[in-house]
């Protein structure tokens, strides 16, 4: 392609949409051909890239306009500057607004990290909870296996009420085993759930301590500033 | 005005997308840099607010009727921003500077005109609007944090002392701002009847990332201030009606159905109320003590915990629509669904499918992406 000065003009270029409109012939049987999804993500890049230009194109064309009116008014004895009050607030239109989404970026940046760590801990803490949760019926199943068979041995030692002493003192130590044993059991239970409160908590308060101390925001602005923001987008309360 | 005209030339600067608002605010703040202080630091959110808002202006700018209705409903909504009939000028001239600079040679005085004309319409109903609204509340109430409770992982309950008292409907939702997120405005249904003491509940549930939720819910919120807007939200008891009513609430669905259940309690002859009240786990019923306490204290009321994701629950488990079509015909009741959207509807859509009429079944969609 040549180089012309009028590289602006409406002569027939590629476009960004003819771009997505071109399609590659077939491939021939047993033989190998460009596979069509990276073509395609390919193209979509070139799509994004060509429309970046055609923008950046379409603002370098007006400030070549700016600057050949500027120099036909010196020309023509008009007391023109190259840069004069208007351009410096066109520049400064552009700082702010470059400015304005690196600002955006970052605090969608921020955001999401939030999220995910939000998510992270979310994640963290079902686990925790499922393995206790799981935990806990093990203990109690591995409680209610022996109880039964303590049951079972106490019952197939003597079907028959206790007939004398020495046997009532037997059944009696049996008795005051289980006790002990659902006792421990429970002791048990409970110490371990307290260490998982106790570890959710720490985890708690520990993610608090970790916060960065908030700034004082005022919400007392001055009464003749204007907030012209559109409407919030409400949950609509659809009917 | 040239209505063909405008459509036009407004056809054509949207093309220019994202760099249409960024350059009109750009252009607003550098005129007048008080304004930036009332907006949020990301300004994504807005530029979209601001595109959305155009659009629909435009495209209703022959259906004034329309057009007028949305107007009004913006001024009114504006005055929560500090929006003041003097702020309307500047926002005009940025607005037309910046038609003008995307229009390059296509910008005639004839277009100007129309422009011009076009947004002196606007703001005048949008400033009318605000001026009507002015006579009956102020722009926005100041609330203090008086209390927080952490009710589950990510639910926390937080009551909010007003200046001056606000007056709401039972199921209606206020836009909330934390004064650690300042210009992000989000809305919560406030979770009681009218009191005495004129305290405000909020159920607020942490959504992960979500700018204002985290920060209504961080530890240190007790004693900070808000600020909140006027009550909206169409969802409130129809006390005309003699039939039972059924309540379906998902997680903080629950909020507004709250406040119409103590105003239900009020009624000299309440009618009989089922509430059923989901979450995915049972940890998510937050508020279920409190609940049941009602329901011992009012023979009138059946309260339903339902958990969608854990099959051990002891109680009814499965999404929210399935448990409540199984638990009965509910063709006579009034229907109030509040909660996430997915089961707003699908309860919604369930319940008519079952002969529920559509004019008994009353809906809060909590949109949620974003808190």
């Amino acid at each position: 392609m040549t180089t012309s000065d009028a590289w602006y003009d409406q002569e027939e270029r590629m476009t960004p949409d003819s771009l997505l409109a071109v399609t590659f012939p077939l491939t021939r049987w047993g033989r190998n051909g460009y596979e069509e999804e990276p073509v395609r993500a390919f193209l979509n890049d070139v799509h994004g890239e060509l429309v970046r230009l055609v923008n950046e194109r379409a603002s370098l064309w007006q400030e070549v306009q700016r600057l050949r009116r500027r120099i036909l008014g010196r020309e023509n004895g008009h007391d023109a500057v190259l840069f004069g009050k208007d351009d410096a607030h066109a520049h400064a239109v552009q700082m702010l607004s470059n400015a304005q989404l690196t600002a955006d970026r970052y605090v969608a940046d921020a955001q999401a990290y939030s999220g995910r760590v939000t998510e992270e801990a979310r994640n963290r803490r079902d686990e925790i909870l499922a393995q206790a949760q799981q935990h806990a019926e093990m203990l109690l199943e591995e409680a209610r296996t022996q109880a039964r068979q303590a049951a079972v041995e106490a019952m197939s030692r003597d079907a028959l009420p206790p007939q004398n002493a020495q046997e009532r003192r037997a059944v009696e130590g049996e008795l005051a085993y289980l006790r002990t044993f659902t006792d421990v059991y429970r002791q048990h239970l409970r110490i371990y759930t307290d260490s998982i409160q106790r570890m959710l908590s720490d985890w708690d308060n520990k993610e608090r301590t970790m916060l960065p101390p908030r700034p004082v925001a005022d919400l007392d602005v001055p009464s003749n500033a204007w907030t012209p923001q559109i409407a919030q987008s409400r949950p609509d309360p659809a009917e | 005005m040239d209505v063909a005209r405008l459509k036009e030339s407004f056809a054509r600067i949207a093309m220019h997308g994202d760099e249409v608002p960024l350059h009109f605010y750009a252009d607003l703040f550098l005129k007048h840099p008080e304004t930036r202080n009332m907006f949020p630091v990301s300004m994504e959110a807005q530029r979209g607010h601001l595109v959305n808002a155009l659009v629909q202006i435009v495209a209703n700018v022959d259906r004034l009727d329309e057009l007028t209705a949305f107007l009004r409903d913006l001024g009114r909504d504006h005055r929560k921003f500090g929006a003041l009939a003097g702020h309307y000028g500047a926002v005009g001239a940025s607005l037309l500077a910046t038609f003008q600079h995307f229009s390059g040679d296509a910008w005639t005085p004839e277009l100007a005109a129309d422009w011009t004309s076009a947004y002196e319409l606007v703001a005048s109903v949008m400033i009318d609007a605000a001026r009507e609204d002015e006579k009956r509340s102020p722009a926005y109430w100041t609330g203090t944090i008086v209390s927080v409770e952490r009710k589950a992982f990510d639910v926390t309950v937080l009551t909010v002392q007003t200046e001056p008292r606000l007056e709401y409907l039972p199921g209606q939702s206020v836009a909330v701002q934390s004064a650690h997120r300042p210009g992000l405005w989000r809305y919560y249904s406030i979770a009681n009847a009218p009191r005495l003491d004129g305290l405000l509940d909020f159920h607020v549930k942490l959504i992960d990332g979500g700018a204002v939720s985290m920060a209504l819910t961080a530890g240190s919120a007790l004693g900070e201030r808000v600020r909140l807007g006027p009550p909206v939200g169409a969802l409130r008891l129809d006390t005309s009606s003699r039939r039972d009513v059924l309540l379906v609430a998902g997680s903080t669905g629950l909020a507004p159905l709250k406040a119409i259940l103590e105003q239900i309690a009020c009624l000299h002859l309440p009618p009989q109320v089922h509430l059923f009240f989901g979450a995915r786990e049972a940890d998510g019923l937050y508020d279920l003590p409190a609940l049941d306490k009602m329901a011992a204290q009012h023979p009138w009321l059946t309260v339903i915990p339902a958990v969608s994701a854990d099959r051990f629950y002891g109680g009814e488990t499965g999404t929210l629509a399935d448990v409540v079509m199984r638990s009965g015909a509910w063709t006579g009741h009034d229907v109030y669904i509040a909660g996430p959207s997915e089961m707003v509807h699908e309860t919604a859509a369930r319940l008519a499918g079952a002969g529920t009429p559509p004019d008994q079944i009353h809906l809060e969609d909590f949109g949620w992406r974003d808190r």
